[in-house]
């Protein structure tokens, strides 16, 4: 017992691995292959029974994807178009909240452990389950927004938020309520992470709280926000479950890549354009993440300083 | 050692291999039967499960039933006709029918079999066909009326609109009593079926989708645009409410089976949902009110199709028929579903003259089925995107005269370049 060579005990720990890598290989990896070679076929109703000789068509698709001649071409840069705003909005004002209580929760107060439970519940509910009640908040007729917003008088009638121009304007808010907590408890996790001797010593030099805040806490949260940023890019990119559930399956300008491919691929039947444009967000996604890979490993810490 | 353990190992999946592959062939009396959820599980699953039973001791075939959603019906199909697995006989919508034949995942059917072509209701025959050739029995029929609301009828003091007109005075007479968009419940944004709702008003206006030789899109046509543009009408005037336009088809029904709207275009299918929610509504059904160029309604309902890879098709074909014989299609649209028989003889039943059946078989004899394309989905996606963005322009408050005009145009050269594609 315990008396294996360093070489048997590998090769032991690849047999553990081994269940874990046929699974990936067998639910991500080959299907993800398979979904690369489609993209370069003509597959569509034509040729769905018989898929595996629909025609080959090389780049095809992708050029198709990419043109603003055809209406997939226009309605794919559309909805690249559409994901970026959604994340340059989302992704700043969650962290601003986030950051926010996450400054205030950092401080000594009664009940503090049930306040930062509580701030997680948007991020622990469901998206099925908070994007669809978001759906009735935003509803025209019976939704609480307009309930409140004829209240207040801000509105004359009640406007209809899940069509036209303002849906994506229900989806940010959806969005921002449900993932700044994830933002804040990142931070907290940052902030708690800051020695309280620098604080001190910064006291001692004269520094006033805002300027505590500027030249202590904001450097010094850099490599959390580095990841918390990355991975909020890396998610809103493809995000799909806010627009799915609050706008339903073809949202017409407010869709979004993930959306859309899934209208072309598995509605309309045209896998191979389903393809392409699921390959052209794999690629992207990949290169996010390589970024973030980097990031990573280049981390800063007070230590540095 | 470790090489009689592997041999051992691979004797036992070997052995396990022939074992199962033996069942399988000799299990060819088992068939799987994909229905979508036509009436409430409580009474639908009961029913055909019997139904199989007795088919069980008449052929000794065992039909393994298994209800599918609509929702994710057609992905399931789609599955099952690259694979080839899964299911041997299933219910497709009759739009789907002709998309699903064009795969070559759908066996051909003689329909002689099945008790030749007379003894189905034109439309919903031709619903099973791709190139001239059958890939499915018409199961049930369904059609759209409209469904109006006897009381505030009478308290608005009107009578149900025979025309597009009358249904325009009609509304006008009903908000002046029940207030803003209070005469008629309309499908929005969210609707899958836009499409059908609009044709029935193109169809009444003259119209056409697509050219008799299905080769160019016609809807963007005057009529077309006044058709849309009536059907846009309806909310901007007030008949209907703003919130409509981003209503799904139950949020629609629910508006009027819950007593709060007058009017709704919604099929036999309802019936049921009004028993269910609102036992105690009074209302009655009307033919759809004829537009300038006459009465126009929408074909719909269901086939039985049997997939082409299925290693049971004399089984399932003789599931099919066995569904479809006289007392099983009376008890099952009767009963259980409130659809309409596909079958012109089970029609005859008394039973369909009688009350709101007789407005639907009326409405059903002229009603109208889409062409039957390869590329009829990719139709429908593009026209009802168009439609929603019309929608959305009026949400936006952009909505003008060239508004309709503009966005069937567009539709148009999608659905033109989209025919290219058929074969």
């Amino acid at each position: 017992m315990g008396t294996l060579s360093k070489a048997k005990r590998e090769k032991r720990a690849y047999w553990f691995i081994l269940p874990a890598v046929l699974c990936m290989l067998f639910v991500h990896f080959i299907p993800i292959i398979w979904g690369a070679y489609i993209s370069l076929l003509d597959l569509d109703v034509f040729t769905l029974a018989q898929w595996t000789s629909a025609p080959f068509v090389g780049l095809g698709n992708f050029i198709r994807i990419f043109s603003g001649q055809f209406a997939v071409g226009q309605k794919y840069l559309r909805s690249i178009y559409t994901v970026i705003v959604y994340g340059l909005i989302c992704i700043p004002v969650g962290y601003v909240i986030g950051l926010a209580v996450a400054l205030l929760l950092n401080r000594n107060f009664v009940g503090r452990t049930l306040v930062r439970g509580l701030i997680l519940l948007p991020y622990i509910t469901p998206d099925s389950v908070a994007f669809n009640v978001w759906r009735f908040i935003f509803q025209a007729r019976i939704g609480l927004v307009n309930k409140y917003l004829l209240k207040l008088g801000l509105i004359k009638e009640p406007l209809i938020w899940l069509v036209g121009d303002r849906a994506l304007t229900a989806v940010i808010v959806a969005s921002v309520w449900k993932g700044w907590p994830f933002a804040c408890l990142i931070l907290l996790a940052g902030l708690q992470g800051i020695p309280s001797e620098l604080y001190e010593a910064a006291k001692i030099d004269g520094a006033s709280p805002w300027q505590q805040f500027t030249q202590v806490t904001l450097p010094l949260l850099r490599p959390v926000t580095k990841t918390l940023l990355m991975l909020n890019v890396i998610w809103n990119f493809h995000a799909f479950n806010q627009f799915y559930i609050l706008l339903g399956g073809s949202p017409g300008d407010a869709h979004v890549p993930s959306t859309f491919i899934m209208q072309e691929a598995f509605s309309n039947l045209h896998y191979g354009l389903g393809s392409a444009m699921a390959v052209c967000l794999m690629i992207v996604i990949l290169i996010l993440i390589a970024i973030y890979m980097r990031f990573k490993k280049g981390g800063v810490s007070y230590e540095t300083f | 050692m470790m090489k009689r353990v592997k041999t051992g190992v691979l004797g036992i999946i070997l052995g396990l291999v022939l074992l199962t592959s033996l069942a399988a062939s000799g299990q060819s009396a088992t068939i799987t039967f994909w229905a979508m959820p036509n009436a409430p599980d409580e009474t639908h699953i009961p029913w055909i499960e019997q139904k199989a039973a007795e088919f069980q001791a008449k052929t000794g075939v065992k039909v393994n039933l298994e209800i599918v959603g609509w929702d994710v019906a057609w992905q399931r199909i789609s599955t099952a006709i690259v694979t080839g697995e899964g299911v041997d006989v299933f219910q497709v919508g009759t739009t789907w029918n002709p998309q699903f034949a064009a795969t070559g995942g759908l066996e051909e059917i003689d329909i002689n079999e099945f008790g030749g072509k007379d003894a189905y209701i034109k439309a919903n025959l031709e619903s099973t066909t791709y190139k001239g050739k059958y890939y499915g029995v018409p199961w049930f029929a369904e059609t759209r009326a409209l469904f109006y609301n006897v009381d505030m009828f009478k308290k608005a003091g009107v009578q149900p609109p025979k025309t597009h007109d009358e249904l325009y005075q009609v509304a006008e007479k009903l908000v002046a009593t029940f207030g803003e968009g209070s005469a008629i419940a309309l499908a929005g944004t969210n609707a899958w079926d836009l499409l059908h709702n609009w044709s029935i008003i193109l169809w009444a206006n003259g119209g056409s989708l697509l050219t008799k030789d299905n080769k160019m899109a016609m809807f963007n046509n005057e009529a077309g645009v006044k058709a849309m543009q009536w059907y846009v009408d309806l909310v901007r005037r007030g008949y209907a409410s703003k919130a409509c336009a981003e209503y799904n088809q139950p949020q629609a029904d629910a508006a009027f089976i819950n007593g709060n709207v007058a009017m709704c275009y919604m099929g036999p299918f309802n019936i049921a949902g009004i028993e269910q929610q609102n036992p105690g509504l009074n209302y009655s059904v009307v033919e759809p009110p004829a537009g300038p160029k006459g009465k126009a309604s929408f074909s719909g309902g269901s086939n039985l199709v049997v997939l082409k890879a299925s290693r049971n098709k004399k089984a399932a074909k003789e599931w099919i028929k066995f569904l479809l014989q006289y007392e099983n299609m009376v008890e099952y649209t009767k009963n259980l579903t409130h659809m309409l028989p596909a079958q012109v003889e089970v029609f005859a039943d008394p039973y369909y003259d009688s009350g709101v059946w007789k407005t639907f078989k009326t409405t059903l004899e002229y009603s109208t089925a889409y062409p039957p394309l390869a590329v009829w989905g990719d139709i429908e996606t593009i026209v009802q995107d168009e439609f929603k963005n019309v929608l959305a322009e009026y949400v936006n408050g952009t909505y003008n005269d060239k508004t309709v005009e503009k966005h069937l145009n567009a539709a148009a050269d999608r659905v033109n370049e989209a025919l290219k594609k058929e074969k």
